[in-house]
């Protein structure tokens, strides 16, 4: 039997309103007393003295979501959290706009945060994916996480 | 054998894979790798031998899914 791996991928920004209807959907999931949210904007950095217009994202996205399912497993085992959910853009995204959107719940507050931290730096980390920083006059620079 | 080559990388090979015969193995793909092209050598990447990563030299099959991996810049 095939086992199909949550996508995280999805083409281009994350709208606001995306955001605001996950939150929503959770509404009926009485048990959870705490969200925690992630969300990452693509900022316009100055490089030497150009400036950057948008992140084009590119990943191994076969290995990116074996991964990704590896992290999920690691820290539902950890924290005690009722659901996890990571949306991550690939494609172009201007600045201001958001690519990436970590989101887990809980009873309680501490659990859906530390594994909310915890969730972002490990994606940043672990996940075989790479931002090209595009700047205004066309060129551009690959982008290194820090 | 097809080699994927991700993010900085397809700056080098020009291309989102490179092809080659006859690599037993990954210290002798990575060396006709850097023969081919030399950039490479300044470049830091990891090797993933089926979308694991790889850190000691690694027979290679005709079925394995090579892929050459430069710093991850996700999020």
């Amino acid at each position: 039997m095939k086992h199909t791996l949550k996508n995280i991928f999805q083409h281009g920004a994350i709208p606001a309103s995306f955001v605001g209807d996950s939150i929503a959907k959770h509404s009926s999931k009485t048990g959870i007393g705490a969200h925690s949210i992630f969300l990452g904007q693509v900022r316009a950095d100055d490089v030497d003295g150009k400036k950057v217009t948008a992140i084009e994202y590119t990943a191994y996205e076969d290995m990116a979501l074996k991964k990704m399912h590896e992290i999920r497993e690691e820290i539902f085992a950890r924290y005690p959290i009722t659901c996890m959910h990571v949306h991550h853009s690939l494609g172009k995204v201007q600045t201001g706009e958001i690519c990436l959107f970590v989101f887990t719940s809980s009873p309680h507050r501490k659990a859906a945060t530390e594994a909310c931290n915890e969730l972002v730096e490990r994606i940043k980390e672990e996940l075989p994916v790479w931002g090209k920083e595009l700047f205004t006059d066309e060129g551009y620079r690959w982008k290194i996480n820090h | 054998m097809k080699i994927l080559v991700f993010g900085q990388l397809t700056d080098i090979f020009g291309d989102s894979f490179v092809r080659m015969r006859d690599i037993p193995d990954t210290d002798t793909m990575v060396k006709r790798l850097e023969e081919n092209y030399p950039a490479l050598k300044k470049m830091k990447y990891l090797i993933a031998i089926d979308k694991e990563i790889v850190r000691e030299n690694t027979l290679l099959s005709e079925s394995c899914e090579i892929s050459l991996l430069p710093p991850f810049s996700g999020g």
